[in-house]
Order: structure tokens, then sequence, then C-alpha cells
């Protein structure tokens, strides 16, 4: 080895044995800061801030858009699409109708030029939340349904209408009640995910490994902790059918279930329709009418949809507005059962309608519905009206407080009834009543004891005769034809009593008012 | 009848008397040959100062040994056939009437261009720490070597005096050697060189008394102090150093050993933020650092801090932050003023003098006796003259920004504030006048090549 050139390399050379290593320390440390630094700032740009689709179709926004859900209570897309093959038990049928996966529980999916399912059925949207994809509802996931004619024709979809397919219920329980499921462990989904949807890069595995799987599971798992002991006390709800509330408390506002009083358990009822929104502005909304204000009715359903307001945005709050803005004159389609019926039955069921129910409901005219009644959107005392008081009860007003202290809501109440809604697009509301224990139009003006105990609900075949959908008898347990559930309304919440208003008419006059009541 | 100017009025010491009160302070170029020889140019560059109307040139640092060089190319008085040329320097002084003052010194560890000489050998210096700042390297010397470096003072102050030369100055100031000594801040000797103060400046004080013993009382020896260290200047973890207290007791002892005066200097190495004081120009100082890069540990990392635009803010700030309450010119006269109480010999001050009034306030206010200057006497050589024609500045001051000092390791020395200058071109013209009057050349006996 040469000897050093000078004195200072000498001395340099004598310490390598430090500087060295050291440097190398330094120049690793330095290159590995470097890297961090850079594949952190990537890693931070591909993991912040969110997008959304943006659809310039008003219908397109109410079905598609996002109102911000899915920020708090979304599941990753890639999941979403995964688990139909994981759970081939529960997509399968579905799959093999060549429908969308998550019709199987009654989700409805478009379809293309090619008569092939959306990849994503109405009432569910995307958002790109720090990188992840999620899925979650909107506000067509609730209020967009179906009808037809026969069992084998064409489906029509119809956005306002209750969504009279979802299995909300099922959906639910099939969700929470799997998260436990081996097949929902992180390595299981990622692996399945990756062979199926193809691999991810070295980064995003680490994340969806250690941070975006669990965390999700960890998610279902808590709200499976919260809900299960809620489901398993509540009846199914069935196809087009919600508890409003009850979920709202143990989910979003985390009240433990046992604290629960036992008559508010239960506070299942039917999707309402969303049609003409714009007149009900200032009626007691909501099945209880427990508020006054369109504008805070629909933060409070965002809210069930999943929205946490306490940390929704602008852009939330604008998606939400731009879907009431359009639902404020939104017209339901004409009753195709209009054109069947006999005219001078009809103008005498006109007659009786008027006599005895447009002063609670509001009458439709040449033109549209005519929201104008004295009674119309204001409660009927329980008392009064009779119908299951289930739903009534499970809106307290300790509840009312809580909404109002976490989610700043001022104009809830606590009411005594349920409030008289007006009937546009009554043929597309069926089952009836708020709690849909009354399966037909022509059930309704029957006493309670003469209305169906046991009825199938889920289909969307129009009823021709009776009103609303078909609903044949039933036996609870017996096997069902897919997206149905025998309604037992001898089950807390399902009562079929009540309003008994045309119950005493005579069979001809029992006759025409069922005829006009069909006509819209 | 007037009163005499007290710039002007003869400085009397023991054994010499200068005719102001005017020295120029020790500065110097590479000017000189590899071999410590000195050339025509170190003639010339004196006698411009001479020239000029100093009383009193006090020579640029003057190495003992040339393992005691801080850059190579300075003339040394390290070998006997040195004093004849060290005697045409006299000599050249004397014909302008001007007194020439040799200023004795090593570097110890502070070595900023070794040159060939030195770069395969490690200076000898108190201590076995090397230099924090540039990392230059030293070893602790026995007392053996202490005891042969003493008669090397002694014996370059007696060929100063067989040169003719007018008197001898020992650089014990700004972080040569001696400082090395004296300061509690970088010697950290357990021996009878290390420790209390008397023991820190026993070498200094040795060499005092072995100069008198070599050279007799006649000879003129005046020693060069720093009023105060400030070590830890741009390092805080550094130690702070010798008081102004520490340098009133050594000066006092100068005295008592023999010393005829004393100059009064700050800081504990060279450059420092009080000396020479005023700016730091990084930017020029980012060109010229390469030529010490490979001198010390931390030669490449000082020249990336000097070149970063990042780090040249953070390294002024440092740099300026002790400086930042005291006054360019004087100052160090505070300092001065402290020791001259306490000696019964001139006190000579050096830092930022350029003020004819405000040097006549520092000695009639019994400051100091004398002033040394530098940078301003580069700036305009004959100030001197300047003051003596009545004129309180300059027509161009020189500015302190330091840009000579910067330059000298890689460039000749010289005023380098092109706005002085007409053009650049005129400045050029001023840096390198002195290389005007040229030695005559000869063909070489063989035996010489």
């Amino acid at each position: 080895m040469p000897a050093p050139v000078t004195a200072v390399e000498a001395a340099r050379a004598s310490r390598r044995w430090l500087s060295v290593p050291l440097t190398l320390f330094l120049a690793l440390a330095l290159v590995l800061g470097v890297f961090v630094i850079v594949v952190g700032a990537v890693l931070a740009w591909r993991y912040s801030g969110e997008s959304t689709p943006h659809y310039a179709d008003d219908r397109r926004h109410f079905r598609y858009g996002s109102i911000g859900a899915e920020r708090k209570s979304g599941i990753p897309y890639a999941l979403w699409r995964e688990l139909p093959a994981l759970f081939p038990e529960v997509f399968a049928p579905a799959l093999a109708r060549g429908d969308g996966a998550y019709a199987a529980f009654g989700f409805v999916y478009e379809r293309d030029a090619r008569g092939q399912p959306f990849d994503l059925p109405i009432g569910i949207s995307r958002r790109n939340v720090q990188g992840v994809e999620l899925v979650w509802f909107n506000c067509a996931v609730c209020h967009a349904g179906t009808w037809r004619t026969e069992a084998d024709g064409p489906r029509h979809i119809v956005d306002g209408m209750p969504s009279n397919n979802l299995d909300l219920h099922g959906f639910v329980a099939f969700l929470l009640g799997n998260a436990a499921d081996e097949r929902m462990r992180p390595e299981t989904l990622l692996r399945r995910i990756e062979e199926s949807q193809g691999r991810f890069g070295f980064f995003e595995r680490l994340i969806w490994r250690f941070y975006v799987l669990p965390t999700v599971r960890n998610e279902l798992l808590v709200r499976s902790v919260r809900m299960q002991p809620l489901l398993a006390a509540q009846p199914a709800w069935g196809p087009g059918r919600v508890d409003t509330f009850n979920p709202y408390k143990v989910i979003q506002f985390a009240i433990p279930f046992a604290t629960l009083t036992g008559d508010e358990r239960i506070g299942t009822s039917d999707f309402p329709s969303i049609f003409n929104q714009r007149p009900r502005e200032g009626m007691q909304l909501h099945w209880d009418g427990n508020n006054t204000s369109l504008q805070e009715r629909n933060l409070s359903a965002a809210v069930g949809a999943g929205l946490e307001l306490t940390s929704a945005t602008p852009a939330d709050r604008a998606a939400i507005r731009r879907v009431a803005d359009w639902l404020l004159d939104l017209r339901p389609p004409p009753s195709p059962l209009a054109p069947l019926q006999n005219a001078a039955a009809v103008a005498r069921g006109r007659d009786l309608y008027v006599r005895d129910c447009a002063a609670c409901h509001g009458h439709p005219s040449g033109d549209g519905y005519v929201f104008e009644g004295r009674y119309l959107g204001r409660v009927l005392a329980i008392g009064e009206i009779g119908t299951d008081r289930a739903r009534l009860d499970s809106y307290t007003e300790s509840f009312r407080q809580r909404q109002r202290e976490v989610l700043g809501f001022t104009e809830f109440r606590k009411t005594d009834g349920y409030a008289n809604q007006p009937l546009d697009a009554l043929w597309l509301r069926g089952p009836y009543l708020h709690n849909g224990a009354v399966p037909t139009l022509a059930d309704l003006l029957e006493p309670p004891a003469a209305r169906p105990q046991k009825f199938l609900r889920g289909l969307d075949v129009l009823d021709e005769a009776r009103g609303g959908f078909r609903s044949p008898p039933c036996e609870p347990g017996a096997p069902a034809v897919h997206g149905t559930i025998c309604f037992d309304t001898r089950l807390p919440g399902n009562g079929n009593g009540g309003h008994l208003y045309g119950t005493a008419l005579s069979t001809p006059d029992k006759a025409d008012l069922l005829a006009f009541l069909k006509t819209f | 009848m007037t009163t005499p100017d007290a710039i002007f009025t003869p400085l009397r010491f023991r054994r010499l008397t200068v005719k102001n009160r005017i020295f120029r302070s020790s500065i110097s170029g590479r000017f000189d040959n590899e071999d410590g020889s000195l050339t025509q140019t170190r003639i010339n560059w004196e006698s411009r100062f001479a020239k000029g109307g100093a009383g009193a040139i006090i020579s640029s640092y003057v190495p003992v040994r040339m393992d005691g060089r801080i850059i190579a190319g300075y003339a040394t008085i390290h070998r006997d056939d040195f004093i004849p040329l060290w005697a045409m320097v006299g000599r050249a002084a004397h014909s302008f009437d001007c007194r020439f003052i040799m200023q004795l010194s090593h570097s110890g560890r502070q070595m900023d261009l070794p040159g060939v000489h030195n770069q395969h050998r490690v200076p000898p210096a108190p201590t076995s720490r090397a230099e924090p700042l540039h990392g230059f390297l030293c070893r602790a010397m026995g007392k053996g070597e202490i005891a042969h470096l003493v008669q090397d003072f002694a014996k370059a102050a007696w060929r100063a005096r067989e040169a003719g030369l007018d008197g001898v100055e020992l650089h014990s100031a700004n972080g040569y050697l001696f400082t090395q000594f004296l300061s509690s801040a970088i010697n950290d000797r357990t021996d009878c060189y290390g420790g209390s103060l008397f023991n820190r400046a026993r070498f200094l004080l040795e060499v005092i008394e072995a100069i008198r013993a070599k050279v007799g009382r006649d000879f003129h020896l005046q020693v060069k102090l720093g009023g105060v260290d400030l070590n830890d200047y741009l390092i805080p973890w550094e130690g702070r150093g010798n008081s102004l207290a520490d340098a009133i007791e050594i000066a006092r002892w100068c005295e008592a050993m023999g010393a005829d005066a004393i100059h009064v200097s700050t800081g504990s190495s060279f450059p420092h933020p009080l000396n020479p004081p005023g700016d730091l120009p990084v930017d020029v100082l980012a060109t010229t650092y390469d030529a010490m890069v490979s001198a010390g540990l931390h030669g490449f990392r000082n020249l990336a801090v000097f070149r970063s635009p990042i780090m040249r803010p953070v390294f002024r700030w440092l740099w300026k932050r002790v400086a930042r309450d005291r006054p360019v010119e004087g100052v160090g006269l505070d300092e001065a003023r402290a020791i001259k109480a306490a000696v019964g010999i001139p006190v000579i001050s050096t830092g930022g003098y350029q003020t004819a009034s405000f040097v006549r306030e520092a000695i009639t206010s019994g400051g100091c006796d004398g002033v040394a200057i530098a940078r301003a006497l580069i700036a305009n050589p004959d100030l001197p003259n300047i003051w003596q024609a009545g004129r309180d500045l300059p027509e161009r001051p020189c500015t302190h920004c330091n840009k000579c000092l910067v330059s000298a390791p890689k460039n000749p020395l010289g005023c380098y504030e092109e706005a002085r200058f007409p053009s650049r071109e005129a400045m050029l013209e001023a840096i390198t006048a002195i290389y005007r009057a040229r030695p005559t050349l000869r063909v070489p006996d063989a035996a010489e090549v």
C-alpha cells in the first residue's frame, strides 16, 4: 500500500476504520432518507385527498353520485368486487340468473346495450379516499325501485319510488355477520383480490395488507358488535323496509343496544317514495312526522346512509343539495293501471275519495297531485290512526336530544302519531301503511281481521286487481322465491291494524274507490 | 505654539525610536520562495509601506523553523544564510526612514498551507487536539522539543539583529503557537507548560528569556498578545479561553522578563470574527478556500458549507454574532487600554484603524501609544502621509470587506474591493505593482543548481 501523500491523508487513513463505516452509514442513511422522503412524498400524494366521479346528468348523479357516505361507512371497491367470489353460497344464485351479484340482496342493476348488468347497482357510489377506492350508499339505494306487469316481463326502474327490492337487513346482516369469517382475514382477502383483480405494487400491497384490510375488517367487526344484538332482536326487515333510527343510534351514536328501552327497539318501516318534494316543505315529514324541514330531513337521511355529518365537506353538502333540488319537482310515472279501470267506477271512486280521504291525503288531478287537505302532512294521534306504534316509539325524546347535540339538528320533534301522507305514486308504494303490513290497496279497505296475516313481499309485479304489488299468501319458514320474504303481521312491529278508513264501505263502493286509487 | 500631532510624535521605546505612531501590522502574501528565502517582491512589498510614511513595519509572520510556517511561500528566518536577504529588507525600510521589526513566529497547529516541506508531517504544538475549524493536525511536543524550539526563537532573534533589523516581535496572539500554549481553551497539557496561567505562559517567558540571553538587552523585543481569546466564537462547545485579566497578567510577566512593548490584538485564531474585524465575504471564500481543502480534516466540509447557498447565511450568522456589539475601528482598543494601564512599557493596538482623529484620540486618551494597521494600508499605502497632510480619511478608504484576507491563500495579496478602483484593470494593476521592481537575473553557477 503506497505511503500517504500528506500527514493529513495519513491521519485520514488511520481513521478509516471509523470514518469509512461512518461515511458509508451516513451515505446509506442519506440515501435511505432521500428514498424515504421521495417514497413518502409519492405515497402521501397517492394516499391523500379525495375524488369521486361527477355526473352531468341529475338522474345519474342521483343513482351513482356520491354524497360522502363512503368516507366513514364505505368498504373498498376491491372488496365489494371480491365478496361474490368469496361467498358463492350467497351470490351465486343472482349471478346464475344473469343479474348483478348484489341483486342477491335486491340491489337493482341497470343493464348496458348488451344486456349485461352495470358494474355497480343503483344506489352505490364510488369515492377515492386517501388512495383507496371505496363504495357505499347514496340516496338512491333506498329510493329507487322497479315494477313490471308480468313476472317474466321487463322491469321498469323508477327513481324516487321506494326500493321495493332491497333487502337492506339481509345485506347488512351478511356484511357484518361475516366480518369474523376466515375469508375476511386480511391475508386471505389480499390473496384473493390479487388473484382475481391483479397484483398490487409493493407499497400498495403493504398498505392494503397492514392498514386498509385490517382497518376495514376491524370497522366491520365493531359495527357487527353494535348491530348484531339489534338485528337479532328485530324480525327480519324484508325487502323494501328499514329501521331508520335504531341503527343510527347504535352505529352513529354508539349507544349500546342494551340501553335501548324495549319499546324503541323495533322501528322497521317501508322506504318512502320521495317524489314531489317541493310541496312537502313544511309538512310533518317522516312516517311519524318528526321533522318539518326538508333540508334537515335530507341531511338526516344522508346520515342514515352513512355520511358522517361532522366531517362532511362542502362538496358533500352540495351533492346532497343537488339531489334534493332534483327531487323537488320529480314527478312519478303515471299508473299503468289507470287505463285498465272502468271510467265510471273511477269517477264514483273519486267522489268517495274526495269525501273520505282527500282531507288527510290530498288528491290527484288531471295534471298532477294536489297537495291540499285540511289534515294533509299533519300528525294524526296514534290513538286515532291505530296503526302499529313500534315505529313511532322507536323515535325517542332522548334520541332527539342526541341529534341536536351531536348533529346540530333543531327541527326534530317527538310526535304522538303518524303523519298523513300525500298519496302521489300510490301505485308504486305497496305494501301499504308505514310498516308495509298491508299488501294491497284492496286489503287496506278491509278491516284488520280480514287483512292477510302472512304474505309474500318483495315481488315487483303489479297486482292489477288489488292495487300494489302481487303478494301471495305464504308460510313463514317455507322456501320463498328469491328476493322475497314471508311477511308475518303477527311479529313485533309488523302489525297490520289501524287505518280503518274505508273499511266500512260497501263492497261496490270499495270497488269504486279501489278503481280510483289504482289510477295514481 | 501648536500642539504636536500625537500621531506624528516619535514613539520612544527603551532602545528604539519610531518616527511616528503608525506601525504597518504584520501582513503578507505568498511573495517568497518555497525554501523560505525572500524575494525582491517581498522587498517591494515592505518598501511600499515604508514609502507611505509608516513609522515602522512589523514584518509579516516569519517562521523561526520550517515546521512552523502557516503558509508556504512566506519568507522564514530559520537559516543564517537568509540574514543578508533580510538585511536588504531592513535597508529598504531604512531608506524611507522607517524601522523594521521582524515578527518571529511558529504556526503550531494553525498551519494553513503546509507546502512541500510540511505536508508529510504533523506540526508540533502544545496539544495533540486538532484545530477545530479546519481540522489542522498537531502533536503535543515533549519538554525537550520545547526547549529546542525556545532556542530556535533565540537564534532567529539573533539573525534579525545580525541583519540589522530594528527589533523583533513575538507573535503570541491570533492562535499561533504561543497562543496555543497561553490559551486555557487549547492548552491541555498536564506538565509544567499546562494548567495554571503561569504554566501556560512559561513557554513565552522562556523564549523572551532566551532571546535576551542571546541578543542582550539592547535589541528591541515586543510581544503581540491577544486581549481576549473568545475561542468559542464559532463552535459553542469549545472553551472560551483566556480573559482580559489573563492577558493583563501575561503582559506584566512579559514586561518583567524584558519585553519592550506589548502589541495588543484579539482572538484565539486567525482569522477570528474580531480580527480582522469587518465583513466576511463567504462568496469569495468559496472560490479561494479550495487551496486549503487538503490542509485539514474538515477542508472539504468547510468548502461545501462555503459553496452552499443554504449554509452560507448560517455560517455568516455564526461568524458575525461575536462581533455584533463591537466597532470595526478600534475593535481591540478597550483591551489595549486596560493592558496599557497595567504595564509601564508602550502598548500598540491593532484592529481596523483608519481614521486619523480616532487614532489621535486613542493615543491622547491613553488607550495606546501607537496603532498597527494592515488592511487600511493595503488599500492606501500612503495613509500616514495622507493623515499628515491633514486629511482624516483617505479619498477611497478601506471598506474592511476582508476580500484581501480570504484571497490570500490563493491569489496575490492586495485590495480586491473593485468598487474602490475605477476599473478592474486598475485594481489588478495596484495588486501587481509590487512585481515592478525586479531582481537582476543572472546565469547561476553550476553549484547553485
